[in-house]
């Protein structure tokens, strides 16, 4: 993967052009969208952050907002808070509850349904995410298979971080995770919402992985690095 | 063999057994021409070429950013979860370390390369090339 490079702290409002893109295609990410003045040439930013552009054709913005906005293809984590027939409402930590179907789970028919229940969290990719419209969520893959998607059983914890630190966290050469699981087997998911569910055989591990959490918030990526590896 | 449809061939020829590939190959290009000429009015030349028009994708920022899928697990766990897992995190683990432990990269191989190619091509070159000095450029010329 090619590197990634800043190119400038943006305000909302202001406007990007001269745009990179492959095969007359570019890929946005959030805090980005277009311009309607010039919607086949510029974009304009709807977040203050930093305007990143990873190779050949790929913009984003990297801003330190604590409110989680949906975006299509996302994996988060959410709580199930109503049921109504086929249908059932996900609080995913955004502005509006996303919808979830009872059917987009592996294996579900009319017959078959999945048990869910109020409560219940489930890790779910977002299907759509329009500003006009309501998140929908789904628990299968373009191939009908589940995969690492579904309903999370109860014997786990569910803890919020915040959206940097799960974007810190889910980057494999961030060495945090391995580091923890050398210390005490765990399984952990964790939502680009925010949102992370931890199980482990202990509650105090639980607790430890918590703590490493709530320190590692406040700190850089490097001293996170350094920190690691003095441990080992 | 030189394949040239421009020569019409009859219709009974066509029909025969041995001619079926040609024939749907002289339907499709008669269809093709046909379709064409219906919807060449209607294209015009911007759209054609349409300059500089971008068409924008919408991602999430692990696609931007290159993360792994959230659910992990380590230690034995969830021993499914951590099949599932080699394909996606320890392959972006190992990817990422192997491109530390690289103590030549690769645009620095490519250059240093290259000059090693220079120079196997100056000694393969004859002796009179080979011993010619370098000449000072003349500072009256422009240098582009």
């Amino acid at each position: 993967m090619s590197a990634i490079t800043t190119i400038d702290y943006l305000l909302p409002g202001e406007i990007v052009d001269n745009l990179k893109s492959k095969d007359r295609h570019t890929i946005i990410g959030p805090g980005l969208r277009r311009n309607e003045e010039n919607p086949n040439k510029s974009l304009i930013v709807t977040q203050a952050g930093w305007l990143r552009f990873r190779s050949p054709n790929t913009y984003w913005i990297d801003s330190r907002r604590n409110r989680y906005i949906p975006k299509k293809g996302d994996l988060v984590i959410g709580i199930v808070t109503k049921k109504s027939g086929d249908i059932v409402r996900v609080d995913i930590g955004s502005a509006e509850t996303a919808s979830l179907s009872v059917f987009s789970f592996e294996g579900a028919t009319k017959k078959m349904r999945p048990d869910l229940n109020i409560g219940d969290i489930v890790y779910a990719k977002l299907l759509t995410a329009h500003k006009d419209m309501e998140p929908e969520l789904v628990c299968i893959d373009q191939y009908f298979r589940a995969g690492r998607l579904g309903i999370l059983s109860n014997d786990g914890f569910l803890v919020c971080l915040n959206l940097n630190l799960a974007e810190t966290l889910l980057n494999a050469e961030n060495p945090l995770l391995r580091t923890l699981g050398k210390k005490f087997p765990y399984e952990i998911v964790i939502g680009v919402n925010g949102r992370a569910w931890i199980k482990a055989n202990q509650a105090k591990d639980v607790l430890t992985i918590c703590k490493t959490f709530e320190v590692a918030k406040n700190e850089s990526e490097k001293s996170i690095i350094e920190a690691c590896r003095q441990t080992k | 063999m030189g394949e040239n449809f421009d020569v019409d061939l009859s219709k009974n020829l066509l029909e025969m057994k041995f001619m079926k590939k040609t024939k749907e190959q002289v339907l499709k290009k008669r269809d093709d021409a046909e379709g064409q000429a219906m919807y060449s009015k209607q294209i015009s030349d911007k759209m054609r070429k349409s300059d500089g028009d971008i068409i924008f994708r919408q991602a999430s920022i692990s696609n931007c950013k290159n993360l792994v899928e959230g659910r992990l697990s380590f230690g034995g766990m969830n021993r499914v979860v951590e099949k599932l897992m080699e394909s996606d995190y320890n392959k972006k683990y190992f990817d990422a370390e192997k491109r530390k432990e690289k103590d030549v990269s690769d645009e620095q191989m490519a250059k240093e390369y290259s000059t090693v190619v220079d120079t196997l091509n100056k000694k393969f070159r004859p002796k009179k090339q080979r011993n010619q000095k370098f000449q000072k450029p003349s500072t009256t010329e422009p240098l582009v």
